[in-house]
């Protein structure tokens, strides 16, 4: 439903299907709650910024009167378990050592193999796009004239179209 | 207390007095259209009409028989400037009983059989059911002319914004049938005509008229089906512009191409629109802006690989929208 209401904010949802995630909107709760953060957030992004002035002065304030958390740092703690201690937990460290260094290679890896699945694939797409666009009125679609005029509710332009249209069919 | 309530009352009363017989002349202009609608339907006439758009002009003769309640219509296209092909002295025909129509076409050395859906047809061009055209458009009485000999009143069917065109509508004075129609854009131009010429009751019974003019000389056959109603497909508009509603989804088979097109048509009660979309080909340029023949505007932009085309005889203005407004799966994917 969040999805959806996302949706409809962007303009990408049918309009007259969308009744449900109005009338919920309107009870309040936390759909209202996200149709005002997700207004917020467009509002933000495209610069419409309704934020006050001293926003970044309250903001390092704020950050300032944080608590500061103290995490032991978990892969310098292996490394100084490393000499001290012998046997079967040394071991173990051992490998969490090789792994934690492993794991930096192949993040490494697959960031490079990301990169290039990304450039091969824009590489793919630009030749699929070579061709430049062109203006509409170099060339009249016929045939979706006729298929418009053979679908309307109203055929006025019916007698005419037609005729000129079958003589551009192929043969 | 009691004397102020009554005042009130009586204000009221007063106000609403002034606003009936102010929105007078539109009822009356409303129910001659209504009158308008049924008429073209229910009443037996004859007569030759002439359509004009921008440079083509074409001559139709019409004979319409409501046979206890089954409408039959026979249009015979009697000329067509656009007709250039010098081999086709065989004039069109188009049949229409109740909601079927069949068109009799001449292509090539062949003659082909089309079958179409109901359609609303000079002079029927206007829908029995008025509410969708009066939420987008007000009716004004006009003058009086005369339209192939008959009296008419004038109608001018104003819209609201600038999502449509106008329509001026010459209805019988004492039928009610619309003998004339034209398109005018909003400086009141008119960009599109459509009126009789020649007009009268046809009286007789006899239904020996309802059937086409075979040539045994030609091959005579009928039409691939080209398009499948009423799909269902991932792409929605979300904003259509005011008043157009959704009226048909079909899947479009185009000579040449691969891939069925998506067509869409909108329509807002008398003026629609048809959105087309399909996957762009390879080695195919891609096409887009904005043009406009006649009433006819067409506008084109690619969408992720896909190519969009909005055709239809409404102004600039809802084409572009509706070409904006188009997205993708989004919607469908969420509702699953």
């Amino acid at each position: 439903m969040k999805d959806q209401l996302s949706a409809l904010i962007d303009g990408e949802f049918d309009i007259n299907s969308a009744e449900h995630l109005i009338a919920s909107v309107k009870t309040g709760g936390e759909l209202k709650q996200c149709w005002m953060h997700y207004h917020l957030i467009g509002d933000v992004m495209r610069g419409e910024s309704h934020m006050r002035q001293d926003f970044s002065a309250r903001l390092m304030i704020d950050l300032e009167n944080e608590p500061i958390i103290f995490r032991p740092n978990a892969s310098a703690n292996i490394t100084s378990n490393e000499g001290a201690s012998i046997g079967a937990p040394s071991r173990l460290s051992f490998l969490q050592t090789q792994y934690a260094k492993n794991s930096k290679v192949w993040s490494v890896a697959a960031s490079v193999a990301a990169v290039m699945f990304v450039g091969v694939m824009v590489l793919q797409f630009n030749q699929s796009e070579e061709l430049a666009p062109m203006e509409i009125a170099q060339s009249v679609p016929m045939e979706y004239l006729q298929a418009h005029q053979a679908a309307a509710p109203n055929g006025t332009a019916y007698y005419i179209q037609n005729a000129s249209f079958s003589e551009q069919q192929p043969k | 207390m009691k004397p102020a309530v009554s005042a009130l009352f009586l204000s009221f009363t007063l106000f609403l007095s002034f606003i009936s017989s102010a929105s007078y002349a539109a009822d009356d202009a409303w129910l001659l259209l209504q009158k308008s609608a049924y008429a073209a339907r229910e009443l037996n006439y004859q007569g030759v009409f002439v359509y004009q758009n921008g440079k083509q002009t074409s001559s139709v003769q019409i004979t319409h028989m409501n046979n206890a309640g089954q409408e039959m219509t026979r249009n015979v296209v009697l000329d067509n400037s656009a007709h250039t092909n010098t081999q086709s002295n065989q004039p069109r025909e188009v049949f229409s009983q109740g909601s079927d129509i069949v068109i009799m076409r001449q292509q090539n050395q062949k003659m082909v059989i089309e079958k179409r859906r109901g359609q609303n047809l000079f002079p029927a061009m206007l829908p029995t059911d008025l509410r969708a055209i009066k939420f987008s458009y007000n009716a004004q009485l006009g003058a009086k002319e005369y339209i192939a000999g008959r009296e008419a009143q004038i109608i001018d069917l104003v819209p609201n914004d600038a999502f449509r065109y106008g329509y001026k509508i010459w209805a019988d004075t004492e039928y009610g049938l619309l003998l004339k129609m034209t398109l005018v854009d909003n400086k009141n131009q008119t960009l599109e005509q459509i009126a009789f010429n020649q007009l009268s009751t046809l009286n007789s019974q006899d239904v020996n008229w309802f059937q086409p003019k075979i040539d045994v000389k030609k091959n005579y056959v009928m039409e691939d089906k080209t398009a499948v109603n009423h799909v269902d497909s991932d792409w929605i508009v979300a904003e259509l512009p005011a008043g157009y509603v959704k009226v048909d989804h079909r899947a479009l088979a185009v000579p040449g191409k691969t891939a069925p097109v998506d067509q869409m048509i909108f329509s807002d009660g008398i003026g629609s629109v048809s959105l087309f979309i399909e996957p762009l080909i390879k080695g195919v340029r891609p096409k887009m802006g904005h043009m406009s023949i006649g009433s006819t505007n067409i506008c084109a932009r690619v969408l992720d690989g896909y190519q969009i085309t909005v055709v239809g005889e409404v102004p600039s203005l809802p084409c572009l929208q509706i070409a904006k407004a188009v997205s993708f799966r989004k919607q469908a994917a969420l509702n699953k």
